[in-house]
């Protein structure tokens, strides 16, 4: 009750930014969209001169536009969310720092390349393995792109300073703790390194991490890969595989400003992480058989809103201002609404066949969100879902990890590279 | 053998069921000693060379799609003769290329010299010459040295391969005796023997058609009658008697014994080689790390480290000229052979390796990526024939 009482304190002082600060206040389940709603063409084309990164080809149809693999900030991101993700970690098997940023050096090239749908076809000789795979040779760019991030036992393992960075670790960069119910299951579980692959084409986000892969062999491994989807009408906050929108929380995209305060870290961190932000990963699977016998109240209750419009409960559309007190306490937005933290959501759903144990469906929601300051904003909101949230009942918790992003890649550089100057 | 190979089989471009005609034509080309002058020029020369035949070929091609016989009869012997005045400069620079070219020139001009032609025939040729001419427009000149070199290290290998299969049915005949003899230890001990010669030179064997299969083929791969190595195993490990395994004991000597006759007569090429390699490892990756080999006796590792070897024997036999190519290659191999020679040593109990069974997932996986790591490099060795 004192959270409760705090909140509607809060919300009094800034009458006027209540529906900026109301959405971004939403979180986990019921966090992200507003930017896949902008998604559509119109909105694209409108976006263009706001972050000077999205660049129209030909046409209009958004599969041949090209994200700029360069930038202030990391592409994939803010950048409106694409239809397909491919999220992999890769632990590093060298323990040589020269081969780390050999690799880093490839995959950067290989990135720019794959980001304006090219690809590598110097001819040697007949006798080799072509260089690239090849499945997305005939494939427009479909908005690609790639996000890179450090895990925490790339700093440090087992005490070890492995490549020499320790002294250059960022401020926030941990494990995220083990939470009340969790059930991890490896191997979704942290990893060195990590690679987020976003494209309007399924096929052209999997070449690439594939080729990352394939690139890799020998100096690093891949730990685990997932594919998630996410899809919405033009217009419409996507859904989850709950059936309730999924989103509306998230900071506007083109809200610079909202996106300082929320997600790219500052000068409080090393340079190379001063205009980057962490990613939290959770892959929380969904008994979706059991959702689907509850009743339509039950599931209303557990989310604190309506299913089909999204609207909270006591108020008629899907942003209108949310207030705890009208719905149940221990429904999943109200309780994200108590923590008064802001995360920035791009989260996907994902599907794995059928539980072999079970005979349920696998799948679930690929939480990722992104946030400056994990042990402020996040972390605090993951304990106390964990332990209250109603939608527990329905799913748990099963992977989980934490990248450190490092700020955008200048061209000419590689990806991380001011982690590795000597200075 | 299993279904796995056969698909390997036909996605290595390079099979090594190709016809070998390569040996004999770097002898040709180890003659001529002092071709350093105006190598760009030269080089020049060549590429117009190649387009000249390029666009013969291109207008053999058409005429065949306007089933234009007289037209297709008239282009191929126009491609020929191009060939004949040409081939003495392809021939001294570029040997490998030169012999890929005559492999399907020869029955081509072959082909368009007869009263009706076969269109289809004539069509694959085409398809695969345009290759060759591709190849030859953007290669580099390989040394004289390198054909001496390449040269010597078929000697070398071709050497390995007769050993091995010496010792294939040596210890064949061991194994066989011992089943004869009814004595199931003895026996046990004599087939984890023979299967190394067996999976050292697989590739080879492999590529005598129905050879294979009568010797390696686990139960379920073949519609005939099921024999050899993997029947014996089924009777020794599973059904636990050897009765009735005469008959296949006996079988299994002839046939190692046809391979070895076989294998003599065989003349191989340094690409042929190189994919063996390739193959070997691929099968150590697909069939060998996965426990799907030795289903009964699960002496898969005895099977991966054989495989290893053999492949490795191909790293020993082309070091030379691989060195002189890329160094930093040959150096990776070398540490990557290493490795994995260290992990399987890891896998042994008083000299032996482990049961297949034995090993915890994690290890497989190790066992596994540490094979991946070898091939990615070894799959560069090609870098030989540019």
């Amino acid at each position: 009750m004192k959270e409760q009482e705090d909140q509607t304190v809060d919300e009094q002082k800034e009458p006027n930014q209540y529906s900026r600060r109301e959405m971004l206040k939403m979180s986990l389940l019921t966090g992200a969209g507003v930017a896949i709603s902008m998604s559509g063409i119109g909105a694209l084309t409108s976006m263009t001169n706001v972050f000077g990164e999205t660049v129209k080809k030909s046409g209009s149809s958004s599969e041949k536009d090209i994200i700029s693999f360069y930038g202030k900030h990391q592409a994939g991101i803010v950048t409106p969310q694409q239809t397909y993700t491919y999220l992999a970690a890769f632990d590093f098997t060298t323990s040589s720092k020269g081969d780390v940023i050999r690799l880093l050096k490839q995959w950067t090239l290989l990135a720019e390349s794959m980001s304006q749908g090219k690809a590598d076809h110097k001819y040697s000789n007949d006798w080799l393995p072509p260089k690239d795979t090849g499945e997305a040779l005939d494939l427009p760019p479909s908005r690609l792109t790639l996000t890179f991030g450090f895990g925490p036992s790339f700093f440090s393992k087992k005490g070890i300073d492995r490549f020499g960075v320790k002294r250059k670790s960022p401020k926030h960069l941990k494990d995220i703790p083990l939470m009340p119910r969790d059930n991890l299951q490896e191997p979704f579980i942290g990893g060195d390194f990590c690679v987020q692959a976003c494209a309007e084409d399924q096929q052209v986000a999997f070449h690439a991490i594939r080729n990352f892969i394939k690139s890799a062999v020998g100096k690093a491994e891949v730990r685990w890969m997932q594919s998630g989807f996410i899809s919405a009408k033009h217009g419409k906050t996507p859904r989850n595989l709950f059936g309730f929108k999924d989103g509306t929380a998230n900071a506007d995209p083109k809200d610079s400003k909202a996106h300082e305060q929320i997600i790219w870290a500052g000068d409080e961190e090393p340079a190379w992480m001063n205009g980057g932000s962490y990613m939290a990963f959770r892959k929380i699977k969904m008994f979706l058989e059991v959702w689907d016998r509850s009743s339509l109240k039950d599931q209303e209750d557990t989310f604190g809103r309506k299913k089909e419009s999204g609207a909270p409960y006591g108020k008629i559309n899907e942003h209108d201002k949310v207030n705890p007190i009208q719905m149940p306490p221990d429904s999943h937005t109200a309780i994200a609404k108590r923590t008064g933290q802001q995360i920035y959501r791009r989260a996907y759903s994902y599907t794995d066949g059928v539980d072999p144990k079970t005979g349920y469906v696998d799948a679930g929601l690929l939480f990722i969100s992104y946030q400056k300051n994990p042990a402020e904003q996040f972390i605090p909101m993951l304990k106390k879902m964990s332990k209250a949230d109603k939608l527990n009942e329905y799913t748990q918790h099963i992977g989980s990890a934490m990248f450190a992003m490092p700020r955008g890649i200048k061209k000419g550089e590689y990806i991380g590279q001011p982690l590795f100057d000597s200075f | 053998m299993n279904l796995s190979k056969s698909i390997l089989y036909t996605v290595l471009s390079v099979s090594i069921l190709t016809v070998p005609v390569v040996s004999g034509c770097s002898n040709k080309a180890a003659s001529s000693g002092e071709q350093k002058k105006e190598t760009s020029s030269k080089d020049n020369e060549l590429k117009s060379q190649v387009k000249e035949m390029e666009a013969s070929l291109e207008n053999l091609q058409n005429s065949l799609q306007d089933k234009n016989e007289s037209k297709v009869k008239e282009y191929g012997k126009r491609l020929n003769k191009q060939w004949l005045t040409y081939e003495n400069n392809i021939r001294e620079k570029y040997p490998l290329l030169y012999t890929d070219t005559e492999k399907y020139l020869l029955p081509l001009y072959a082909e368009v010299t007869k009263d009706k032609l076969n269109s289809s025939k004539v069509q694959q040729l085409s398809v695969d010459l345009s290759r060759s001419f591709k190849n030859l427009r953007n290669a580099k000149e390989s040394t004289q040295k390198t054909n001496k070199v390449l040269d010597s290290a078929v000697k070398k290998y071709q050497k390995y391969v007769n050993e091995q299969t010496g010792e294939l049915v040596k210890s064949t005949k061991s194994f066989t005796d011992a089943v004869r003899a009814n004595n199931t230890p003895k026996a046990k001990e004599a087939y984890a023997e023979a299967r190394v010669y067996y999976e050292r030179i697989e590739p080879i064997a492999e590529s005598f058609g129905d050879l294979d299969p009568k010797i390696d083929a686990r139960e379920n791969d073949v519609d005939g009658e099921w024999t050899g190595f993997h029947r014996i195993e089924k009777a020794l490990w599973k059904d636990g008697s050897l009765k009735g395994m005469t008959r296949y004991a006996n079988q299994l000597d002839q046939d190692v014994a046809e391979l070895q006759e076989k294998i003599e007569k065989v003349k191989l090429n340094p690409t042929q080689i190189v994919a063996g390699s390739m193959e070997l490892l691929n099968e150590a990756a697909i069939s060998k790390v996965t426990g799907e080999e030795e289903r009964y006796s699960h002496i898969d590792l005895v099977d991966l480290n054989s495989n290893v070897e053999g492949s490795q024997a191909v790293y020993h036999a082309v070091l030379p000229v691989l060195n002189e190519k890329n160094k930093d290659l040959a150096q990776d191999l070398d540490t990557e052979f290493n490795k994995i020679t260290v992990l399987l040593n890891e896998h042994k109990n008083s000299g032996a390796y482990l049961n297949y069974e034995k090993l915890k997932k994690s290890q497989v996986r190790e066992l596994s990526q540490q094979l991946n790591t070898l091939s990615e490099s070894m799959a560069q060795t090609a870098e030989i024939f540019q």
